[in-house]
C-alpha cells in the first residue's frame, strides 16, 4: 500500500512539474464561448482558424508565442457553475446579457480598462455601444464597463406567408389566436417563452403606449423605457398572470421546442415559430435553398426583445490578452468572418461589414452608365447602425424588396429596435420564474382527479396491509 | 513484503468501489441538497460546503404547488399504464416464444431486441417521424402536437416491451409444464389453470418486468419531450427542468420523491411474493 502511494505521488508531482514548466514557457490564452461561435477554419478547405490567426498576429508583433485554448460550452447556465466550481479558468467568456449582469452581482467579473480595446471603440457600431451604455448593472457602474459586445439580434417570429397574413402577424395575439390552433411553436426556455407571455398580459397597456408614441406624445427614449419596464416585470402578481396565460398558450400550441423548430419551420409542421433573429436566417435560408419557399420575419408591434452576448473578463484573467483577442476579433474584416461562419449578427459596424452585406443584400441592378435602378426597391436605411464607420461617400442605404425578409432579420429597422428592450436577470424571483414555468409544463389536472387519486392510493394500502395482517393469522391458525 | 493472499473476497472490491461511487454517493448528496437550501438565496452554486442550511423550503415548494402534485400523479398513471400495456402485450408473445415446440423462439426474441441496439433517442425521433408521415398519407392527426399523452404512451410501450418480454421469457422457459397439465386434467378450466397456475409460477418474471418499466418511465425524459412535443411533463423532465435551471435543492427533492416511490413498489411487491410463498405453503 504504502509503495502504491508513493508512486501515485510521485505522479502528480512529475505532472505539476512539467505543467509548471509549460506555463512559464508559453503565456496561454483561455477563451471560453458558445459552441460553433467563431469562425474556426472549418468553412472550406485552406482556412485559418481565427484563434491561430491570432496567435500568428501576436507573434508577429511581440515576438513572443502564445497558445490559444478554446473551451465552449451549450447553457449560460453550465457556463456559470463550470466558473463557479473553479477548477478552470477562464481568461475570456461570452455570456448572454443576462449572466453578465448575474457574473457582475456575484462579484466574479474585472472591467475593461479604458481605452484598451481602440479598435472596438472605433468599429463597434455606435448604436450597441449606447445599449451597454445605457443598461446600469448592479454595482452602479454600466455594461459598457464590464463587456464588449460580440453579437445581437432579436426575438420574434418566424412565419409562412402563404398560411400567415402580414396584418395578422404584427401582434404577440397570434400565439394566442385559435385560427392557428396546433401551428404555433414556442421555445422551450423560460426566458424566451416569457417574452410573449408578459407581454400578451399587458397588449393592451402597450397598445396604449405605442399610440402615445405615434402621436408624439412621448419620445422614442421613453417609449422604448417605458417598454423595457414592462417587458421585466415579473412580482408575484405578474407571474400569477402569465401563468395563466402561458397556460392558455400551452393548449393552443404544436408544441414547446429548443432546436427541432428549426426544421420544422422549413417543413411545414409549423407555420409561426418563436426564433431567435440568427435561428431565423438560418431557417429562411434553409428554406429558400431546398424547398424554393419564402419564409419571413416578425418583431411584433407592442415589443420584443433585444439580446446580445459580449465578452468579459473573470476574477483572475490574464486581463493584456484578453482585451488583445477582443480588440482582434472587432475588426471589421474579422467580424465578417465570423458572421458568415456563424450566421448571426455581429455587434461591429465598418464599412467591410456593410459591403458585405450590401453584397448579400442589395438587390439594386447596375446600369451601363455606372448609375444602380432602385426602381420597385425600398430604401432599408442602416445609418442608426453604421453611423460614424462608413466611407464618407456611403450613404448606409440597402435597396430591397422585402421588408420581412433575411435583411430585416439580421439588421431590424430603427422602428424595430425603438421598441426592443433588454430582459433583465430575474434576481432575487428567479426561483419563483422557474417554478412558475414548472407549472406551466405540467400536465393540468381537474381537482377531482387529483383527489380521487389520493383516495385510491389509500384504499390500495389499506387493502395491502389488512390483506397481509389477515394472511398471517391465517399462516399461524394453520401452524397450530 | 509477503506475498498477498488472494482469496474470494477480493473479487467484490470491483463492484463495491462501483456502489460506492456510483450508488451510496449520489444518493447521500440527492438527500442533503433535497433538505438545504442556499442562504445566500443565489441558487446559481454548486456544493461547496458552504453557505449552505438545513430547510424544508424545498418540501414547502413541493407540497405547496398542485402542479407538481398533479406531475407526479400523472407520473405513477403513465408508468403504471405502460407497465399494464407492455404486460399485456409481452405475456402472450413470451408465453409462446417460450414452447418448446416453436423452433424459431430466439430468432423471434433476438428481432424483439434488436431495437434496442439502435440509439433510442434516435429511434424516438423516427417514430415522431412516423406519425407525421401517418398524417400526411391519411389526413388523420394523431401527432404528439394534438395527442401528446397518446404519442408519449407509443413512444414509451414501443421503447419498454423488450424489457418486459425479456424477463418474461426466461422465467417462462423455466417453467414446469407439467403442472398445467395436471392442472388441465384434474379439471380447471383454462381459466382457473391461467390465473391459479400459469401466473403464480410467472410471477417473478411479471414483478421483474414490472419493475423495469414502472420506474424508468416515470424517470424518463427523452420520449416525452421528442413525442409529446414537450407539452406532456413526466418527473423526469420536471427534474431536468430545475437541473437546466441550476436548481439543485428543489430538482433533489423531486428525485427524492421518486426514491419513495421505489420504496413502496418495493414494499408492494415484496409483499407480493410473501403472499406467493404463503400460497405455496397451502398448497
Amino acid at each position: 500500500m504504502k509503495r502504491i502511494s508513493f508512486v501515485l505521488l510521485s505522479l502528480v508531482l512529475i505532472f505539476t512539474l512539467t505543467s509548471c514548466n509549460t506555463k512559464e514557457e508559453v503565456r496561454t490564452l483561455r477563451i471560453y464561448n458558445w459552441q460553433d461561435y467563431i469562425d474556426d477554419g472549418t468553412m472550406e478547405e485552406g482556412a485559418t482558424s481565427m484563434l491561430d490567426d491570432f496567435a500568428e498576429y501576436y507573434y508577429e508583433t511581440y515576438g513572443e508565442k502564445i497558445e490559444v485554448i478554446y473551451d465552449t460550452f451549450e447553457t449560460n447556465e453550465s457556463m456559470f457553475n463550470t466558473l463557479k466550481t473553479g477548477k478552470t479558468t477562464y481568461d475570456l467568456v461570452c455570456p448572454s446579457e443576462y449572466m453578465i449582469m448575474r457574473m457582475i452581482k456575484a462579484d466574479m467579473l474585472i472591467p475593461f480598462e479604458e481605452g484598451a480595446t481602440p479598435t472596438y471603440d472605433k468599429y463597434a457600431s455606435k448604436y450597441i455601444q449606447n445599449l451597454f451604455k445605457n443598461t446600469p448593472v448592479s454595482n452602479g457602474g454600466s455594461m459598457a464597463d464590464y463587456a464588449k459586445g460580440y453579437m445581437w439580434g432579436t426575438v420574434g417570429l418566424v412565419y409562412d406567408p402563404e398560411y400567415v397574413t402580414e396584418e395578422e402577424i404584427t401582434t404577440w395575439e397570434i400565439m394566442w389566436n385559435p385560427k392557428y390552433k396546433g401551428m404555433v411553436s414556442s421555445k422551450d426556455s423560460i426566458r424566451d417563452t416569457y417574452i410573449p407571455g408578459v407581454m400578451h398580459v399587458y397588449l393592451d397597456e402597450l397598445e396604449a403606449l405605442r399610440a402615445d408614441y405615434l402621436n408624439g406624445d412621448i419620445t422614442s427614449n421613453e417609449y422604448t423605457a417605458k417598454i423595457n419596464e414592462i417587458m421585466n416585470r415579473c412580482d408575484d402578481e405578474t407571474l400569477d398572470k402569465v401563468l395563466d396565460h402561458l397556460q392558455d398558450l400551452k393548449s393552443n400550441l404544436f408544441g414547446f421546442e429548443v432546436d427541432s423548430g428549426k426544421t420544422d419551420i422549413v417543413n411545414g409542421k409549423i407555420r409561426i415559430q418563436l426564433a431567435w433573429s440568427g435561428d431565423a436566417v438560418y431557417s429562411m435560408s434553409l428554406a429558400e435553398e431546398e424547398d424554393d419557399k419564402i419564409l419571413a420575419f416578425s418583431v411584433p408591434q407592442e415589443g420584443s426583445n433585444i439580446w446580445f452576448d459580449g465578452w468579459v473578463m473573470p476574477k483572475g484573467a490574464d486581463t493584456v490578452l484578453a482585451q488583445m483577442f477582443v480588440d482582434y476579433v472587432s475588426r471589421p474584416e474579422n467580424a465578417v468572418r465570423n458572421m458568415n461562419m456563424v450566421g448571426y449578427t455581429s455587434a461591429i459596424a465598418g464599412q467591410e461589414v456593410f459591403d458585405e452585406i450590401s453584397d448579400w443584400y442589395d438587390e439594386s441592378v447596375e446600369l451601363e452608365d455606372g448609375s444602380f435602378d432602385t426602381t420597385d426597391l425600398i430604401p432599408y436605411d442602416l445609418n442608426y447602425f453604421f453611423e460614424g464607420t462608413l466611407d464618407e461617400d456611403c450613404d448606409g442605404i440597402i435597396y430591397t424588396s422585402s421588408l420581412s425578409g433575411q435583411l430585416y432579420t439580421q439588421y431590424p429597422d430603427l422602428g424595430t429596435v425603438e421598441r426592443c428592450a433588454i430582459m433583465q436577470d430575474f434576481g432575487v424571483q428567479n426561483n419563483k420564474v422557474i417554478e412558475m414555468w414548472a407549472s406551466v409544463k405540467a400536465v393540468n389536472l381537474p381537482i377531482w382527479v387529483t383527489i380521487g387519486f389520493f383516495v385510491i392510493v389509500a384504499g390500495i394500502f389499506a387493502l395491502v396491509i389488512v390483506y397481509t395482517v389477515f394472511n398471517k393469522r391465517k399462516f399461524r391458525k394453520n401452524k397450530r | 513484503m509477503s506475498k498477498p493472499k488472494f482469496s474470494r473476497k477480493l473479487l467484490a472490491i470491483p463492484y463495491g468501489i462501483f456502489l460506492v461511487l456510483y450508488v451510496i454517493i449520489p444518493l447521500v448528496l440527492i438527500i442533503i441538497y433535497a433538505f438545504t437550501e442556499n442562504v445566500e438565496s443565489n441558487p446559481h452554486f454548486v456544493y461547496r460546503g458552504e453557505g449552505y442550511r438545513i430547510s424544508f423550503e424545498n418540501a414547502l415548494s413541493f407540497f405547496g404547488n398542485i402542479s407538481n402534485i398533479n406531475t407526479f400523479i400523472v407520473s405513477i398513471f403513465t408508468g403504471f399504464l405502460n407497465t399494464v400495456i407492455c404486460l399485456l402485450i409481452g405475456y402472450p408473445i413470451a408465453y409462446i416464444l417460450a414452447k418448446k415446440e416453436y423452433k424459431f423462439s430466439f430468432l423471434v426474441v433476438i428481432l424483439f431486441i434488436m431495437p434496442m441496439w439502435i440509439n433510442f433517442v434516435l429511434r424516438t425521433s423516427a417514430t415522431r417521424e412516423m406519425f407525421y408521415g401517418f398524417k400526411e398519407i391519411t389526413g388523420i392527426d394523431i401527432t404528439g402536437a394534438k395527442y401528446p399523452f397518446f404519442a408519449t404512451m407509443v413512444g414509451m410501450v414501443y421503447n419498454y416491451l423488450p424489457f418486459t418480454i425479456l424477463p418474461l421469457y426466461s422465467t417462462m422457459t423455466k417453467m414446469n409444464r407439467s403442472l398445467i397439465e395436471a392442472s388441465m386434467d384434474l379439471g380447471a378450466t383454462p381459466v382457473q389453470t391461467f390465473v391459479k397456475t400459469i401466473i403464480p409460477m410467472t410471477m417473478p418474471g411479471i414483478i421483474s418486468a414490472a419493475n423495469m418499466v414502472f420506474m424508468p418511465t416515470m424517470s424518463s425524459f427523452v420520449i416525452s419531450d421528442v413525442m409529446g412535443e414537450r407539452q406532456f411533463a413526466l418527473i423526469g423532465n420536471i427534474i431536468q427542468t430545475y437541473f437546466d435551471q441550476a436548481m439543485w435543492h428543489l430538482g433533489s427533492f423531486f428525485a427524492l420523491t421518486m426514491l419513495v416511490i421505489i420504496l413502496v413498489s418495493m414494499f408492494l411487491t415484496r409483499n407480493v411474493e410473501k403472499e406467493e410463498n404463503a400460497r405455496g405453503g397451502l398448497w
